[in-house]
């Protein structure tokens, strides 16, 4: 955490580098020159699938457009991790908020549902750690992580899984926790992690090269579809990571050989300019 | 390091412990929690200009009750209590993440019921969790910024608050440790003295307090166990050898007390009912 500011004494958001006043602190000398229009070309996401490992995905609902094409669940019995088929559905709305995000981004891109967060909108960090495990193991190109866990004990298990997925071809992107303070994976290097701006605009965000978040993408007051068909207006980087989820989507189904390092690259070099240009 | 702490025996170390932590307790009385409360709230409303700022904790009901509250419409909250996971409090106690909301009347999630007991319906709302290690032991709710919406910068300045309140809850919280360790170790005495103690005999013990305490127990209240926490408090000054005495002192009173049959017939709540059913002294 950097130095307190202002008389306040607040902590910064994690979001700070990413607001208004904060953005003329993002310029960097550019290594790779870019332009957006040029990079992203046509891409709509066809031939990707993007694990959202969350609360479940609504099959039905109309933000997903019928993309959903499976759905699992961790479930953690006397000890044991077992990953369940499920039936499409979300227990929350924060799962199908992602996914609708990520599909009006990458519209031809398939969605996988991996829930591991309860009606209560919590997870057993475990279970994240085992979803995350799966995702891997299935050898999708990229999981949605609009969750993280301050659990200090899970450090090495998702510092190792941040490793596996990097490796492995698996983009994590995360969401870092919504109040300032460590969470996991979404901390680590190997792991694309952002936090939220408020320009209402998917198509706006920035790249910040001081840690501990990357990407800021837009993440306050945003309309998402939630669960049984409905819609609402959420703010957290929850929401933010599904739209750089959606980016990286659209970047690998064109850069088909492209790997993690990649992909990052591409959205720092395309990203908005923070301050003047 | 006082002398206290120097002591080596375990029995000893148990005392240093307890006299630290009763030191502690007595400068934080529940009225001063609510005091350490009502200022963290008030301070909260200045800060965002806000018409209301309020803190629920959880009870050990498993209801959410609002202790303290600021603001010209901040008032009628206090004392009321909603189900976790019901209206907005309830939501971030469920789920412990923070919720900043434009306009709270066209979300469908939370109904306007709850805010309408209040007799104040906000049109934006800031709540964050307060933490402790890992759970979640109440929220704190910003009504209204007069300046505009909230951003992503009210909702760290709220979770700084909130961070406040949480420490000096578990402040208070090391307060009513201090019995649970005081009947843990009087167990323990009375087990090195070469008894078998059951759990409801270390409550017999403990409720005998007063009598330790060189008092009778008072019917009325905490004020004879606080006076026994009071002198053992004094411990932490004391030479190792004097805390030795004093355990052996308490082991032979252990043995001795009346209180440990007594406690048995002695109906009604045990200290441990009380200090669960007052949740912080409330």
């Amino acid at each position: 955490m950097t130095a307190l500011s202002g008389a306040a004494a607040s902590p910064p958001a994690w979001s700070e580098p990413f607001e208004a006043a904060g953005r003329a602190g993002l310029g960097r000398a550019q290594p790779l020159a870019l332009d957006r229009a040029a990079t992203f070309g046509e891409a709509d996401g066809a031939g990707v699938t993007i694990a959202i490992v969350d609360s479940g995905v609504e099959a039905g609902h109309a933000a997903v457009g019928g993309r959903l094409v499976a759905s699992v669940r961790v479930e953690i019995d006397e000890g044991r991790i077992r990953i369940l088929d499920d039936d499409g559905r979300d227990v929350v709305g924060h799962g199908t908020a992602c996914a609708g995000i990520v599909h009006a981004l990458a519209p031809a891109a398939d969605l996988v549902s991996v829930r591991v967060l309860g009606p209560d909108n919590r997870a057993h960090g475990l279970a994240f750690a085992a979803a995350v495990e799966w995702v891997i193991g299935q050898g999708i190109g990229i999981a949605n992580l609009s969750l993280s866990s301050r659990r200090e004990s899970l450090f090495a298990a998702f510092h190792d899984l941040a490793d596996q997925a990097y490796f492995a071809n698996t983009l994590l992107v995360g969401a870092a926790n919504n109040l300032p303070g460590p969470s996991y994976p979404s901390l680590f290097a190997a792991v694309v992690s952002v936090a939220a701006h408020d320009v209402p605009d998917p198509w706006t965000w920035f790249y910040n090269p001081r840690p501990p978040v990357e990407f800021g993408a837009w993440g306050v007051d945003v309309p998402v579809a939630w669960r049984d068909g409905g819609r609402i207006v959420a703010t957290g980087n929850s929401f933010a990571a599904p739209h750089i989820t959606g980016l990286a989507a659209l970047l690998r189904s064109r850069y088909t050989g492209a790997m993690p390092f990649d992909i990052k690259a591409m959205l720092a070099a395309t990203a908005n300019h923070g301050g003047p240009a | 390091m006082s002398a206290a702490e120097d002591a080596t025996g375990p029995v000893e170390r148990v005392l240093a412990a307890i006299a630290g932590r009763a030191e502690i307790a007595q400068r934080l009385e529940p009225p001063a929690l609510d005091r350490l409360l009502r200022s963290i709230v008030q301070a909260t409303v200045e800060l965002f200009d806000a018409e209301a700022a309020s803190i629920a904790l959880l009870r050990p009901d498993g209801r959410l009750r609002f202790r303290v509250a600021a603001g010209p419409h901040g008032q009628g909250v206090i004392g009321l209590s909603v189900a976790v996971g019901e209206g907005i409090a309830g939501y971030v106690q469920q789920t412990g993440q923070p919720l900043a909301l434009s306009d709270v009347s066209s979300d469908p999630r939370f109904g306007r019921d709850t805010a309408a007991r209040t007799g104040y319906m906000p049109r934006s709302v800031l709540a964050v969790p307060l933490e402790l290690e890992d759970q979640v032991i109440g929220v704190l709710e910003v009504l209204d910024k007069r300046g505009g919406a909230f951003d992503l910068a009210d909702l760290a300045r709220a979770a700084v608050f909130a961070r406040q309140a949480a420490v000096a809850i578990d402040v208070v919280r090391v307060d009513r440790a201090v019995a649970r360790l005081l009947a843990d170790s009087l167990a323990a005495l009375a087990g090195e003295a070469g008894a078998e103690i059951s759990p409801e005999e270390a409550e017999a013990i403990i409720a005998s307090s007063g009598a330790v305490a060189g008092k009778p127990r008072s019917d009325t209240g905490d004020a004879d166990f606080w006076t026994f926490v009071d002198r053992l408090a004094r411990l932490r000054s004391a030479d190792p050898a004097h805390a030795a005495l004093v355990a052996d002192l308490l082991e032979v009173a252990v043995g001795h007390l009346p209180g440990r049959a007594a406690g048995h017939a002695s109906s009604g709540r045990s200290w441990r009912d009380r200090v669960t059913a007052e949740e912080l002294g409330e």
